[in-house]
């Protein structure tokens, strides 16, 4: 018998063939659709899953000490390990990773010196490798234990050493004093898997820090550090968090009193400092906190979009399965009548439709996995991701889902329709009748509408998600950002970099040269302030060094007060604020705004040493971060003021402003990098040249969004595809439906024209519901994503009524088809049948 | 006896008023019979048809079927007393276009579960009586309409009934043909079978025994 519905089956998709291709071609993208976000989902919720003791490892995070206490940070203070070591006994190991940012190493390899600019360096604990299960190719996890030891990825030590064995050989670092440390390797790791949240080249012991770490001031509130603990199987961890809270006000009283001359009271201002435990496989993808040192972390955002994206696909194109298949069921209702006359009962009716129905899914289902494998090269590219399908194939769980998958599918968009077709008495469907008494019209319209709600929903957002990033990209961020190249590593060519600067002066190319401590969009150093002679309230201001060039190359405007003039030598303490600096520090309030009440106040740093600072000017708000945020307040330093900590230390970069007359063209534009290259190889070739341009890095603060949007579009426009694949059925099945009524009108002297419209005016009203339904839930999801940023485009009328036009466009050359011919056809043949 | 329908009535309302479209019919049918049915257009032959093959309802009468009152049985004990004792022959053949004559004749098999050798047997048994072995493997397009009217009777009987309705089952044909279909009823009849048709043809009735006239859903 099942040979028999298969046969049928088979010979009836042959025979139908526009409503097969129609029907398997949907229903395959949906899948596909369905399948690559189903990857894409379980590899973003499956990160660091590999660690064999994956359920057992939380990371410790505290609030962020320095600016929101409200906000959960990822990174601790060295001491937070050592008391849990002491008051937790439940944690079976803690231990911390370092993050002391970029660092330059050397190698010297068969007479052949390499120099990298290390991004992914780390200081790892010796019981690092206790905690997470990274193998080790070379070495064992011993090698952490001894100062200046360090492990490498496979991938690096070829890097360095080519093929030899990099087991004893030697690196230079240098440090922050610029002195050249040597470090042996000890160890070689395989490549850090992908779906790690830990991403690393390099790990030096973290032993080779322990003087730093042993200052007493550092302890809790050096927060460079991440701490992760293996707790003992079966730890109450309800109990254990609760415990671990009596830690901080035990603790970390010294560290307050020591470095800001303040109780632990004082510091926190009534904040609990919190210990919080985060699961290990949680990390990734955890909102809060939302940032750490040592790796990429997720979107959930995007994951919650796309699974829902992926779940509206399949529905979607399952509705455009069942729609089709109970539209076909005219066309079949006489092979129901013959089967029933013959002896069918109604469950084996149900059986042969719902049978057929699972072999359509099963082979939409296997052209969507090759579909998919084909995509996925491309997918990867857009989405930067790693996705992966052939692996999972294998794997027994994955095949079981895609069973499980086919026949849910198969009984939910079968069922329907066979309840449908079966339903039918013999006699109507024998004579032909079902096809004027066919009742599924408005369950069928319904389908369309929310196929169309859904699709016009998602082209209105994928409308805005463009506008928003578009509106981004053009915002005036109050400096010219565009024509600056920027060079990196200046620091390692020591503080007094006068030479470098007159040669990059003295090139025609570039029209102003500055240097800086830091460039915008990636300003983060703050400090704490206070002013005097204003509210004595400690507040956190955002700083960065520059020298006065610096400031006239970015263009910012002053509104009181001046620049830096380099003749006057007192100049290098005093500081520049911004105006939002001087609203926090109280000198002005939004409403009487008036950037001369702060020139020659005086600023003072909060944090132990009190050196206080005159205000000299104040600079239009100017946007030195992305501008998905509102402008934090800054305070300018002068790039020689040497009262401030971080004298001497810290990354530096010299910018400089194109000269569009001289760099017209992409061969101009590297013949000036190539120069300045030169430039600083001669000064010292041991410092790796790095360069970026400014406009740039301010686009890819929005990258994910890009991200976003790509996949977005993708997305949109599968969804429109399978939306008027459906519509083109159901405009196909219409016609057949209504040729004898149209027959009849043309007979009565109706136009081909007047056809056409009468036809068409159906689906219209269709789309005008959906429009209607869509637009208030696409204002919905546009405005709720919109407050993501501090910078909204407004959501303009004129976006919906755009949607709406292609959506109206797109239905009427759908249907077009269906109609002209519909119309146009010889109403003989059609009246002739009865 | 084989069935008797007694003071069968059949009516649809429309406009608040019973229009009749079976008023009374009296019919008994012995095994053996070939009865035709005759009457112009709308006269209900086709409906009575429809109420003897329990097809189609009706609303006040007794019809009882080799002793059981199919009246007050339910449906589904209704369709399996027509299932296992009717074959139907329609005017426009109703074979299903996607199955070749042998899987045609087999489908009714196939839903009273008959083994596989079984169905075969049989199947070649129905070919071979027919001489349409050489064409057991074609799609009902590819025959003639006689050919596959042919097919049509092969299927309503295959499962040995012990009545076949026939529709205007010449309907379609044109004279030959018809005659040729004629003559297998006939055939049929001669071996048992007990076979009811309706007709517009006056030639057609001259194989059958007996002749029923209707109009306006009464018998004349």
């Amino acid at each position: 018998m099942i040979r028999n519905y298969i046969k049928m089956a088979w010979r009836t998709a042959i025979r139908q063939k526009q409503f097969t291709i129609l029907n398997i071609l949907g229903l395959s993208i949906g899948i596909a659709t369905c399948f690559m976000i189903g990857l894409y989902v379980y590899s973003e919720m499956t990160y660091d899953a590999f660690h064999e003791k994956a359920d057992r490892i939380y990371r410790v995070n505290q609030p962020n000490i320095w600016r929101n206490w409200d906000n959960l940070a990822s990174n601790t203070g060295p001491n937070v390990a050592i008391a849990l070591r002491n008051d937790a006994p439940e944690f079976e190991e803690v231990t911390r990773l370092l993050s002391i940012g970029n660092q330059i190493v050397r190698s010297e390899h068969n007479n052949e010196i390499s120099i990298y600019n290390e991004q992914q360096y780390f200081a790892a604990e010796e019981n690092f490798f206790k905690v997470f299960s990274f193998e080790f190719l070379q070495g064992s996890p011993a090698a952490m234990a001894e100062p200046m030891s360090l492990v490498m990825t496979k991938r690096t030590a070829n890097r360095y050493f080519g093929e030899d064995n990099p087991i004893g050989k030697t690196i230079d670092v240098k440090d922050w004093e610029g002195v050249w440390q040597t470090y042996t390797v000890r160890g070689v790791l395989e490549d850090v898997p992908y779906k790690s949240h830990l991403q690393f080249d390099m790990l030096v012991s973290l032993s080779s820090f322990s003087d730093q770490m042993q200052r007493d001031g550092w302890k809790w509130i050096w927060t460079a550090f991440s701490t992760y603990g293996l707790v003992k199987e079966g730890t109450d961890m309800k109990a254990l968090t609760n415990k671990i809270q009596s830690i901080p006000p035990k603790w970390a009283p010294p560290t307050t009193e020591r470095i800001f001359n303040q109780s632990f009271e004082e510091f926190t201002n009534g904040h609990p400092w919190t210990l919080d435990l985060q699961p290990l496989k949680e990390i990734y993808l955890s909102e809060s906190p939302d940032f750490h040192f040592f790796g990429p972390t997720g979107n959930p955002l995007f994951v919650t979009i796309f699974g829902a994206i992926g779940i509206l696909v399949l529905v979607l194109s399952s509705i455009n399965f069942m729609n089709l298949s109970t539209a076909r069921s005219s066309k079949r209702a006489k092979e129901i009548g013959v089967r029933k006359v013959l002896g069918s009962k109604r469950k084996a009716l149900i059986k042969q439709f719902v049978i057929e129905s699972t072999i359509f899914v099963l082979v939409s289902t296997f052209l969507a996995l090759i579909l998919v494998q084909l995509s996925l090269k491309t997918f990867n590219t857009i989405a930067e991701v790693q996705l992966q399908l052939l692996p999972n194939l294998g794997r027994p769980v994955f095949l079981g889902i895609i069973v499980l998958f086919v026949l849910i599918l198969g009984i939910a968009s079968g069922s329907y329709p066979a309840f449908y077709l079966s339903m039918f008495q013999p006699v109507e469907t024998l004579k032909g009748k079902i096809s004027n008494r066919f009742r599924g019209k408005g369950v069928r319209n319904g389908l369309v509408v929310f196929q169309f709600t859904i699709s016009i929903a998602l082209v209105i957002c994928t409308l805005f998600v463009q506008k928003q990033l578009a509106y981004t990209s053009s915002l005036d961020i109050g400096f010219k950002k565009d024509n600056i190249l920027q060079i990196h590593n200046i620091e390692q060519i020591g503080f007094d970099t006068q030479i470098l600067k007159e040669k990059l002066e003295s090139s025609p190319a570039f029209s102003k040269v500055g240097k800086s401590f830091g460039l915008p969009p990636n300003i983060w150093s703050g400090d704490r302030y206070k002013a005097k002679n204003g509210k004595n309230e400690v507040v956190q201001l955002r700083n960065v060094r520059t020298e006065e060039d610096y400031l006239d190359l970015l263009g910012v405007e002053f509104v009181a007060g001046r620049n830096f003039d380099p003749s006057r030598s007192n100049d290098k303490y005093k500081v520049i604020l911004n105006e939002e600096a001087v609203k926090l520090l109280g000198w002005a309030t939004e409403e009487t705004f008036e950037a001369n009440s702060s020139i020659g106040k005086i600023v003072a740093l909060a944090s132990g040493d009190e050196d206080e600072f005159e205000v000299i000017g104040v600079v239009k708000n100017f946007n030195f971060n992305s501008v998905r945020q509102k402008i934090w307040p800054l305070v300018i330093i002068h790039h020689q003021n040497d009262k401030v900590w971080d004298y001497g230390a810290g990354l530096s970069f010299y910018s400089m402003r194109l000269n569009p007359e001289i760099v017209k063209s992409k061969v101009d534009l590297q013949k000036v990098i190539n120069d300045v290259k030169t430039d600083i190889a001669q000064i010292d070739p041991s410092i790796p040249f790095e360069y970026s341009f400014m406009d740039q890095e301010f686009e890819n603060t929005f990258v994910a969004e890009h991200q976003m949007g790509n996949v977005l579009n993708i997305f949109t426009i599968l969804a429109l595809i399978i939306a008027c694949l459906g519509l083109f059925g159901l405009a196909a099945f219409t016609a057949e439906q209504r040729v004898k009524e149209l027959g009849i009108r043309k007979v009565l002297g109706a136009k081909v024209s007047e056809l056409a419209l009468l036809f068409s005016s159906e689906f219209a009203k269709l789309i005008v519901v959906s429009v209607f339904l869509a637009t208030p839930i696409a204002y919905f999801l546009v405005d709720d994503w919109l407050t993501n940023f501090a910078y909204r485009t407004p959501i303009d009328f004129w976006v919906f009524v755009i949607a709406a036009l292609c959506a109206f466009l797109i239905t009427m050359v759908t249907v077009s088809f269906q109609t002209i011919r519909a119309a146009s056809a010889n109403p003989v043949d059609s009246l002739r049948m009865e | 006896m084989l069935l008797q329908l007694n003071n069968i009535s059949k009516w649809i309302q429309s406009g608040g008023q019973k229009v009749f479209l079976l008023k009374d019919i009296d019919l008994w049918v012995h095994e053996g019979d070939f009865i035709s049915i005759m009457g112009p257009s709308g006269s209900g032959k086709t409906t009575l048809l429809n109420v003897i093959g329990m097809l189609d309802d009706f609303n006040q009468g007794e019809y009882t079927f080799l002793d059981q009152s199919v009246h007050t049985l339910k449906e589904k004990h209704r369709s399996n007393l027509y299932k296992q004792y009717i074959g139907f022959v329609f005017q426009s053949y109703h074979l299903i276009d996607e199955l070749t004559v042998k899987e045609n004749l087999e489908m009714p098999l196939l839903y009273k579960k008959h083994g596989g050798s079984e169905r075969k047997a049989l199947v070649a048994d129905m070919l071979d009586r027919f001489n349409i072995v050489g064409k057991k493997d074609l799609f009902p397009s590819q025959l003639s309409g006689g050919q596959q009217q042919l097919v049509g009777i092969a299927r309503a009987l295959i499962a040995n009934p012990k009545l076949i309705l026939a529709d205007e089952p010449t309907g379609n044909l044109n004279s030959k043909q018809g005659e040729e279909i004629m003559e297998i009823f006939k055939e049929l009849n001669n071996e048992g079978v007990t076979i009811i048709q309706v007709t517009h043809s006056e030639k057609n009735t001259s194989y059958g025994s007996r002749i029923i006239n209707l109009l306006d859903g009464e018998v004349v």
